[in-house]
């Protein structure tokens, strides 16, 4: 029976405000500060969740948010752990892992049938005949799943920080506490995390002292001092995930994951308390020492009326103290050891009339006949490790405390490379080698008691600032010498004939499980671990590796040390993928006209980081607004956003030089005032890129580039350009330049009423020229180019008069019936005229060759990047090649890009590019065919969609306006 | 008060300022936001505690080149030797040393910038000489973050230890912000703060929005000319 204590207890509490929840959908009440594990304590609710495999009830086993006893579902958000979930208003919380109701679970009966499962049954199971298996899956993860994931939660806000500081003292206990203020008063920049919503670590619920007044006190001091200095910075309730190298190291607090830098690190994470394992050491009623404390202290809850406890060391003598003052009857002390020194503690015991059981061990917990809790506890007295006598005491209890000794809380020091000890004389796990910038303080390190913790956390604190860097003064003094803790009971392992003895209670591993892998060959930690599970779920063994280690060691007559432990990864505690995704940035790059388009009804489409114009207007009109911009480009004057093309500016006395070496083409001799087709080829030969070279001055030449394209082709010149150490520079300036093609035969008219220093006629700059001018006093470089096979400029302006240049543009044209077109209408126009698109109708194989691109290499130049290969391939012959199509406009079924060409059930090629075309009113396209296939006129049979064969006509490009007049009026 | 749209040269950001109600003043052939409607002292007090500013409008040239440092020596303006360094001019206006062979000036903090007129001025390509005039008002937007909260706001968009005591004024780090390649340049206003940000000009208007959502938690605003020149304490234009 758990009820509410009177204050003090409950230092997390704050009493003036209650909150409502609903658990399994009753209505419960708590008090701010509550979890929802200890409001539900509050309340006598004793089950939280069902075993992972035998679906047996279980409660409150650490309340340290660690173990899968507390496993529930919060609103959408499973596998929360109700030790740790605080309690906000109307948290609607239910359990996990049952068919039927968390008190009457009908999958139970496993725990009958425990002998069809033995450990690793699965692995041995299910998979014969094989087509079973899908059916078992399913029923599998019906069985052993979780919680529920809710796909249509709404997304939470998650996001990221980077932290950077001198020392970072993970563990805000007594030694944590004192190596912050050592390590800030040397002169440190300090950030002290801490996972609990106090600082204090254990001081917050353990008993120092057998008057139990000095853990407060020491507190306060400790807290007191950190909380004075301003180089501390303090983070509560955030959990450190790991250590990596060169100390980052991820915490999470809220929503947020914080990245954070140190450069030295302090480890304070104290210890782990173990249980003891028994038969039915699993039964709600059955907790950890601490886990009582806890609710003692922080949250002022009686854990039970009348209480048994077992402890292998002297923490269960304090926490029989700390019973008694809570009104709790305790029945009896069970204590494991053989030699149990006299403390000061177990007088006080002794003098309040609690019996001490020494060298007795719980050989059995007894359930209720109704509910699910303890109802008595069966005590043996130990003979030798393990192994009891047969004669029991039998105690009345609804409450069995437990403590199994202590085991370091040493995840981050053992990512960080520290090596671990086990001294087999005080049967515990003592550091004995860390990094340099690594320090270890207090329980985690293998001191004992409150005195040695503080002047150990002093001294690293010390260490670590000097480690940093800093100009720390002399070493604090030592502490003075301590009489050593008393040894743990050496062995808290009691298996039991008819088993639910078990080791780890995430995962339901009982000894025998372990005996039995082991007996059959596991007999390694790692091997053992994965054949039982057992270390696998939440708490990832830091209640039950040690015990398993043990049981192996043992076994295999081997040591502890010699068994070893099995790897401890990130992340240490469990995390969200929302806190691994944080806030996604996703880079977008607008040009200058981009809320131009927007305003007139344009759908955006990706085009590498850049959103362009698919097209203009009502969606549900795509094809035909296609075609009409691409017609009214051939009957009037369209224009179109070209900035996201690369723009590069190469310059110096070697840039004709440094473009003859980069490009096919040649360009030494290149005229100022006029442009030249680019083409890049890579090492292989393979096509690269595309674009113009305009020679602006003798040293200057203005390079476009693809838009996807073009930073590579940055990186590619500056790579060879530092090779090659000529005298040139290299400026990417892509973003500086908004461009607009206007092409169309009613260009020239429009351009014309706004520029008046560039002579437009066709003899004064005629195509392929380049000017320099101004267009609506914009200043204004002019190339005259012909991609849609128009006659056509295109206007590069900064970008700054971009959306100007654009607004003036529309103005001067609205009597020419200027029209803006999209994406989709140039690449229409451009496929009329044949004129190919890099990365669409190349791929990362072809070559200029395949591309039909040999016009494109100079023959005599000696070097460019990829010549050797060109030339080898060009030596070697075909295996195909890039050639137009045509069909039919109507009547036939229409290819899609990367449909097959075949011939003879043979693969010779594939559609790259298709489209219909209203202006010639048929189907044309491009399509690699094999080289015999690529004469005009050529029958070819493509595959599209329902593997149906659609025949086409090979044809020569370009399919409109061959002549090329219409671009060079 | 000046229209953004009816100047010839507009910033990617000023409809971001318009709708933060942004009053804007004319500058250079820009419209730069002066405020955005609150009173002055709390206008100070936002560019305190932490403001953003879009100072794209605001004069600024690169050089680039193997040949600089004597070229621009040779036009009136001194650098030091050390990159990732900004080099403060008598005008006000400042030298970011971006690497041995590149530089990018910066107008003063009212906008003004006499040495930038005087390079533009006396560079061509004819006599280039290994020193290489960049647009830099044209490739890069330039954002003014401020305030004291700036650099906990910073540390939530770049990996970089950015806090003053690290990041010193006048230090320099070409590094990634809000996944984007930005000149970082610490340029307090008095005692605040600030830290001049620049970068892509065509993703202006992602990186203010993804700095104004990281703000958020700071109560953090738009801010302008107004708040800046309060920072200086009055009118004046300097740095």
């Amino acid at each position: 029976m758990m009820t509410r204590l009177p204050e003090p207890a409950g230092l997390l509490l704050d009493r003036t405000e209650q909150v409502s929840f609903r658990f399994e959908g009753r209505q419960f009440q708590g008090y701010r500060g509550d979890t929802v594990a200890s409001a539900l304590a509050a309340n006598d609710v004793s089950v939280l969740s069902r075993s992972f495999k035998y679906h047996r009830p279980r409660g409150i086993h650490s309340l340290s948010g660690l173990d899968a006893n507390t496993l529930v579902q919060v609103g959408p958000a499973p596998n929360r752990f109700a030790d740790r979930e605080p309690l906000v208003p109307d948290l609607e919380v239910t359990g996990q892992n049952y068919w039927g109701t968390l008190r009457h679970d009908r999958l139970a009966v496993f725990g009958l049938l425990h002998r069809f499962f033995p450990v690793g049954f699965y692995y041995k199971a299910f998979y014969k005949p094989r087509w079973t298996w899908p059916l078992w899956a399913k029923m599998i993860r019906r069985i052993a799943g979780l919680g529920t994931v809710d796909t249509n939660a709404p997304h939470g806000y998650f996001d990221k920080q980077y932290l950077f500081c001198d020392v970072l003292v993970v563990g805000g206990g007594a030694a944590g506490l004192a190596a912050a203020s050592q390590a800030a008063a040397a002169g440190a920049e300090v950030i002290l995390v801490d996972e609990n919503a106090a600082l204090g670590g254990g001081l917050l619920y353990g008993r120092a002292d057998a008057g139990g007044i000095r853990a407060e006190e020491e507190r306060a001091r400790l807290v007191g001092d950190v909380e004075g200095s301003d180089r501390i910075s303090v983070m509560t309730e955030t959990a450190c995930l790991g250590r990596y190298a060169d100390n980052w190291l991820p915490l999470v607090r809220g929503n947020r994951l914080y990245k954070l830098r140190t450069k030295a690190l302090v480890v304070a994470t104290g210890s782990l308390e173990q249980p003891l394992v028994f038969r039915n050491n699993d039964l709600p009623g059955v907790m950890l020492s601490s886990a009582a404390q806890r609710l003692i202290k922080l949250y002022g809850v009686k854990p039970g009326r009348r209480a048994v406890v077992a402890t292998a060391d002297d923490e269960g003598y304090g926490a029989a103290l700390d019973l008694l003052d809570a009104g709790v009857e305790v029945a009896a002390v069970v204590d494991l050891r053989m030699d149990a020194p006299r403390t000061a503690m177990g007088d006080t015991l002794a003098a309040r009339r609690v019996p001490v059981h020494a060298a007795s061990a719980p050989w059995e917990a007894v359930a209720q006949r109704k509910g699910a809790g303890v109802a008595r506890v069966r005590v043996a007295r130990i003979e030798e490790d393990g192994v009891c006598a047969p004669s029991v005491d039998s105690f009345s209890c609804d409450l069995l405390v437990v403590s199994g000794g202590h085991a370091p809380a040493a995840a981050l020091l053992r990512q960080a490379g520290a090596i671990f000890t086990y001294d087999s004389d005080r049967h515990a796990t003592t550091v004995a080698e860390l990094p340099s910038d690594v320090f270890a303080a207090g329980d985690v390190a293998g001191t004992s008691g409150l005195d040695a913790a503080m002047a150990d956390g002093r001294r690293t604190g010390w260490q670590a600032a000097q480690a940093a860097g800093l100009d720390v003064g002399p070493e604090p003094a030592a502490p003075a010498e301590e009489e050593p803790a008393a040894a743990q009971a050496a062995w808290p392992i009691f298996a039991h004939p008819d088993h639910k003895a078990f080791v780890d209670l995430d995962e339901d591993v009982q000894v025998h499980d372990l005996e039995d892998a082991i007996a059959e060959g596991y007999d390694h930690v790692e091997l053992l671990k994965r054949f039982t599970t057992n270390g696998m779920g939440p708490s990832q063994g830091r209640h039950s590796s040690l015990n398993a280690v043990r049981i192996l060691a043992r076994a295999k007559s081997r040591s502890v040390d010699e068994t070893g432990v099995t790897t401890v990864r990130q992340p240490i505690v469990p995390v969200t993928m929302g806190h691994l995704a944080g806030r996604s940035f996703e880079p977008v790059r607008y040009t200058a006209m981009h809320f131009r388009h927007l305003e007139a009804g344009a759908t955006m489409m990706p085009a590498g980081l850049w959103l362009r114009p698919e097209f203009y207007g009502d969606k549900a009109r795509r094809q035909a607004l296609i075609g009409e911009e691409a017609k009214n480009v051939r009957d009037n004057v369209g224009i179109i956003d070209v900035s996201t093309l690369g723009g590069l500016d190469v310059r110096g006395p070697d840039a004709a030089e440094f473009m003859n070496r980069m490009y096919t083409f040649a360009y030494l001799k290149q005229p100022v005032g006029r442009s030249r087709y680019v083409l890049m080829t890579d090492l292989g030969g393979v096509v690269v890129d595309d674009g113009v070279a305009c020679r602006m001055h003798e040293d200057h030449f203005y390079v476009t580039a693809t838009t996807s394209g073009v930073d590579n082709v940055y990186r590619e010149m500056l790579w060879y350009n530092a090779q090659w150490r000529l005298k040139v520079d290299v400026t990417n300036v892509t973003a500086a330049l908004a461009g607009v093609n206007i092409a169309g035969p009613n260009c020239r008219p429009v351009l014309e009423t706004l520029c008046d220093d560039v002579d437009l006629s066709p003899e004064g700059f005629p195509y392929m020229g380049v000017r320099e001018g101004h267009v609506a006093g914009i200043p204004t470089i002019f190339l005259r180019v012909g991609f849609v096979g128009e006659l056509g400029y295109e206007l590069h302006v900064p970008a700054s008069q971009g959306e100007a240049l654009w607004d003036a543009l529309m103005e001067a044209g609205k009597n020419h019936g200027i029209r803006p077109f999209g994406v989709e209408a140039q690449r229409l126009l451009r496929l009329e005229k044949g004129h190919i698109l890099i990365g669409q109708d190349t791929d990362g194989l072809t070559t200029p060759h395949e591309a039909d691109m040999a016009w494109a290499l100079a023959k005599k130049k000696p070097f460019h990047v990829g010549i050797r290969s060109v030339r080898m391939q060009a030596a070697k012959g075909l295996t195909r090649k890039l050639v137009g199509f045509e069909m039919p406009g109507v009547g036939v079924e229409q290819p899609k890009e990367c449909h097959l060409v075949i011939r003879g059930g043979e693969i010779t090629g594939r559609v790259t590019s298709v489209a219909y075309s209203p202006n010639l009113d048929k189907i044309v396209g491009l399509a690699y065919v094999a080289p015999d296939q690529s004469e005009p006129g050529t029958k070819i049979e493509i595959r599209v969609d329902g593997a149906r064969m659609v025949n086409a006509t090979v044809a020569k490009i370009p399919f409109f306006d061959p002549d090329g007049a219409r671009q060079e009026l | 008060m000046a229209i953004p749209a009816e100047e010839r040269r507009r910033s990617p950001l000023y409809r971001a300022l318009e709708a933060h109600g942004a009053r804007f003043e004319a500058l250079g052939g820009y419209s730069v936001a002066s405020d955005f409607g609150r009173e002055a002292a709390a206008d100070a007090a936002q560019a305190g505690s932490l403001g953003l500013a879009d100072l794209t409008p605001f004069p600024r040239i690169g050089f680039k080149g193997w040949n600089i440092a004597p070229w621009l020596a040779g036009n009136g303006a001194e650098m030091g030797e050390a990159s990732n360094g900004a080099y403060r001019q008598a005008d006000g206006t400042r030298i970011a040393r971006l690497a041995p062979g590149e530089a990018l000036v910066l107008a003063d903090r009212g906008g003004a910038g006499p040495l930038i007129e005087t390079l533009d001025g006396a560079w061509s390509m004819a006599e280039a000489d290994g020193c290489f005039r960049v647009r830099r008002d044209e490739t890069s937007c330039w954002l003014l973050l401020t305030g004291a909260h700036a650099p906990s706001m910073l540390a939530k968009v770049c990996a970089v230890d950015l806090r003053p005591q690290v990041f010193t004024p006048d230090a320099i780090a070409q590094t990634n912000v809000a996944r984007l390649n930005v000149i970082v340049i610490r340029g307090d206003l008095g005692p605040v703060p600030a830290y001049d940000l620049i970068t892509d000009l065509a993703s202006a208007v992602y990186l203010w929005g993804a700095l104004l959502d990281a703000m958020a938690e700071y109560d953090g605003a738009p801010v302008g000319l107004a708040a800046i020149r309060a920072l200086l304490g009055g009118g004046e234009a300097s740095s």
